[in-house]
């Protein structure tokens, strides 16, 4: 079995690689004695939204810091549209990331929050309103973060990623605390983003949610990558689980 | 750049933090320059070196508050999270240091004016109401506003690039005000500490600026030629650690 996902991985990678939205490439960071990412390559399909998946302490984190430029790489390379962050001129306008659910100033408004990501990006401020219409926090915009629900901070995350209408979202755990509704609203976004030809790597280690939203997946353990591929291969068009296969993939079955 | 220093003043705007900042340093003024104007014995303000050590509180003050405003909007961004978002806008994070001085110099000034002007008027109106002989003219006067403003924009640079080095919030400002406050005194103690070198600290060179001491600092210009030395140099440190460190 293991063959057969690695050589759909490499079928995936080589195809898009000239245009690809996201190429990992012999990735490695270590943090002194600890390997957090170990020679990990991987490329994304467009308009797919790929689940990131692994256990908690994998690596994932730790790559999509690496992608968006926000940590060095000790080896190799991580490329968002065949260029590091941090060397795109305006990456806001391309790609929306989200790291973390919490990313705000408790007394600041969540549209003021938006307003001076706005302006830093260079972003028209009419999008401010726009983004905070899309994941449905106009009502409560002009509030401070303290008062905000953690489903409505992770929507206000996402409508900071949404500012420069990209085309790439980088989200990590988007549904870590959201309530089933919350969760319902995220797959459909997601779902839609897709639709609209966007590309999305989205983390994950909820297995059950991440089976009926992503279209490819990446599995990674220990830092490496140990499955990759469209996720309806992999599971044998549904003979078994995602659930079954990443607890196979990553020794976690008795 | 533009839209860095634009996006730095708005957070500035929009939260509370600047508010409570200007208060305290406005209270504190007030307290500081009426304490030594009425509390000290009349006959150790006579003469115009002591007066201009009441009046120049506004500096010290001011300076203190700027360096604190111009550290916490760095350390502040680390500790809520919002440094992320930041620097995915404006990955090239060099830039972000550089509109947080800008934004810090602007801001910091205006503290440094409010400081030193009501502190000068404050004082002199205060010593005069003891029907002590102020001593100072129109010249002193507005050295110590000048400076006083020049002294804490500069002091708001500092603090950028100290907030970057350190990080965390607690010791950067712990570390600012205990600088400021008690360090730089016990260096420039004439018995025990580095003497005439204490004329070159950071703190020492501010006070220089507004003209505080003809007899013991520097004089203006030299005080603000090294203190633009030091803020370069914390904001050029600031920058390149920025720049160099992985963002947790």
């Amino acid at each position: 079995m293991t063959r057969h996902i690695e050589d759909d991985a490499l079928a995936i990678g080589s195809a898009s690689d000239a245009t690809a939205a996201i190429t990992v490439r012999s990735l490695t960071k270590r943090f002194g004695e600890v390997v957090a990412v170990d020679d990990l390559t991987f490329s994304l399909r467009k308009g797919a939204v790929t689940g990131f998946l692994g256990p908690n302490g994998a690596g994932k984190t730790t790559t999509l810091r690496l992608l968006l430029g926000l940590a060095e790489p000790t080896v190799g390379e991580a490329l968002v549209f065949g260029r590091r962050y941090r060397d795109l001129e305006r990456p806001a306008s391309r790609i929306g990331a989200v790291l973390e659910s919490n990313d705000f100033h408790p007394g600041r408004s969540g549209r003021d929050h938006l307003r001076a990501l706005a302006l830093a990006a260079d972003i028209p401020p009419g999008r401010v309103d726009e983004a905070l219409e899309l994941v449905e926090l106009a009502s409560a915009a002009r509030r401070r973060v303290r008062t905000y629900s953690l489903g409505m901070r992770q929507r206000l995350g996402l409508a900071a990623a949404l500012l420069g209408d990209p085309e790439l979202l980088v989200l990590d755990e988007p549904a870590n605390g959201l309530d089933p509704a919350g969760v319902h609203w995220l797959r459909r976004f997601l779902r839609r983003f897709a639709e609209q030809g966007g590309t999305a790597l989205v983390s994950s280690h909820m297995l059950a949610e991440a089976a009926l939203t992503v279209d490819d997946v990446v599995i990674i353990d220990r830092g490496r990558r140990i499955a990759s591929g469209r996720l309806d291969e992999l599971t044998e068009r549904g003979r078994t689980t995602l659930e079954e296969l990443f607890l196979a993939l990553t020794g976690a079955t008795p | 750049m533009k839209g860095q220093l634009r996006a730095e003043l708005l957070k500035q705007r929009t939260t509370r933090t600047i508010l409570g900042l200007f208060a305290a340093m406005l209270g504190l003024v007030l307290l500081a320059v009426l304490l030594h104007s009425f509390g000290l014995p009349a006959d150790a303000l006579g003469d115009a070196s002591r007066q201009l050590m009441v009046l120049g509180r506004g500096e010290f003050l001011g300076a203190l508050f700027a360096a604190l405003l111009g550290a916490l909007s760095v350390t502040s961004e680390i500790r809520h999270g919002t440094i992320r978002p930041t620097f995915l806008a404006t990955p090239q994070r060099a830039r972000v240091v550089a509109a947080k001085v800008s934004m810090g110099v602007l801001i910091g000034a205006g503290f440094g004016l409010v400081a030193g002007a009501v502190a000068t008027i404050v004082g002199a109106a205060a010593l005069q109401e003891r029907g002590i002989d102020v001593q100072l003219d129109a010249g002193d006067y507005a050295l110590l506003v000048a400076g006083a403003t020049g002294a804490a924009a500069l002091w708001a640079a500092i603090g950028v690039g100290i907030g970057a080095l350190v990080r965390h919030q607690v010791p950067t400002m712990i570390g600012l005000c205990a600088w400021l406050l008690f360090v730089e005194g016990l260096l420039a103690d004439s018995t025990g500490g580095l003497g005439d070198v204490a004329r070159f600290l950071p703190g020492s060179a501010a006070a220089a600026i507004s003209g505080q001491g003809p007899d013991t600092l520097l004089a203006p210009a030299l005080g603000l030629v090294l203190l633009v030395a030091y803020a370069a140099t914390a904001a050029v440190a600031g920058a390149i650690a920025t720049n160099r460190r992985d963002v947790e």
